[in-house]
């Protein structure tokens, strides 16, 4: 997966490309953290060329959530497939998570 | 239809495993959601395998048998490896999906997400082996 970063008027948005899987989990850690770096800010994470996570993606995206709580930031996640979203849902992690 | 990969304990094997999974589900024409849905409850099954069954710097392997059952109406997956025993079902911790982001604990969601999608999960441990078999009616 790859993951772009740019920022825009003091949002911050992260857009994904790929599958999110265990293989690719550790490099997506590594190139988060200016996600994490900036997490008392308004982050979005773009999701329409997410086509897979597994749990390795969401402990990744939980500790981001929780960052941006100790920073009082927020995320925004966007354009989400269905099957990405079903996801969330199953886990519970649809509710923890601004959806547009 | 019975198919079966080897697979080693290591991620970069997340790939194959992917691969192997597309052709089977293309193979019984099953739909994009479901498709996805096994993708992800044999990743979490592989990935749980390659973290905790042997020592991280060891080079061992897996066997992944995928076979149908009952008319083709069910999928069947048996995960064997001979790895130290591990339930990953006893073992697994409690998972509260209602918790708020500041309460939710990182862990356990992998057999959790098992659970939830497939419809028959069971583990034994036979001649030095964890087996682990995953069951999920695939028509409606």
């Amino acid at each position: 997966m790859t993951f772009t970063v740019t920022e825009e008027n003091g949002t911050i948005k992260g857009v994904m490309d790929g599958r999110l899987d265990t293989a690719a989990a550790p490099q997506f850690a590594e190139d988060m953290k200016v996600m994490m770096e900036n997490a008392d800010k308004h982050l979005v994470l773009d999701m329409e060329k997410l086509s897979f996570i597994s749990s390795s993606g969401l402990r990744l995206l939980l500790s981001l959530r929780k960052e941006t709580m100790a920073k009082n930031g927020d995320i925004t996640i966007i354009n989400v497939l269905p099957e990405v979203k079903q996801v969330f849902t199953i886990t519970g992690f649809y509710s923890l998570f601004q959806f547009k | 239809m019975q198919r079966e990969l080897i697979l080693h304990n290591n991620v970069k094997q997340i790939g194959p495993l992917s691969e192997f999974i597309e052709d089977l589900c293309d193979s019984l024409g099953l739909d994009t959601t479901l498709t996805f849905n096994l993708n992800l409850v044999l990743e979490e099954a592989v990935t749980n395998v390659i973290m905790y069954a042997y020592p991280q710097d060891e080079d061992h392997t897996m066997t992944l048998l995928a076979w149908t059952e009952k008319d083709e109406n069910v999928i069947a997956f048996e995960l064997k490896d001979q790895g130290k025993p591990f339930n990953p079902i006893e073992q697994a911790p409690e998972v509260d999906t209602t918790l708020s982001a500041k309460e939710r604990k990182i862990g356990g969601l992998g057999i959790f997400l098992i659970n939830q999608i497939m419809d028959e999960v069971a583990y034994r441990y036979e001649g030095n082996s964890n087996i682990l078999t995953m069951k999920k009616n695939i028509k409606e």
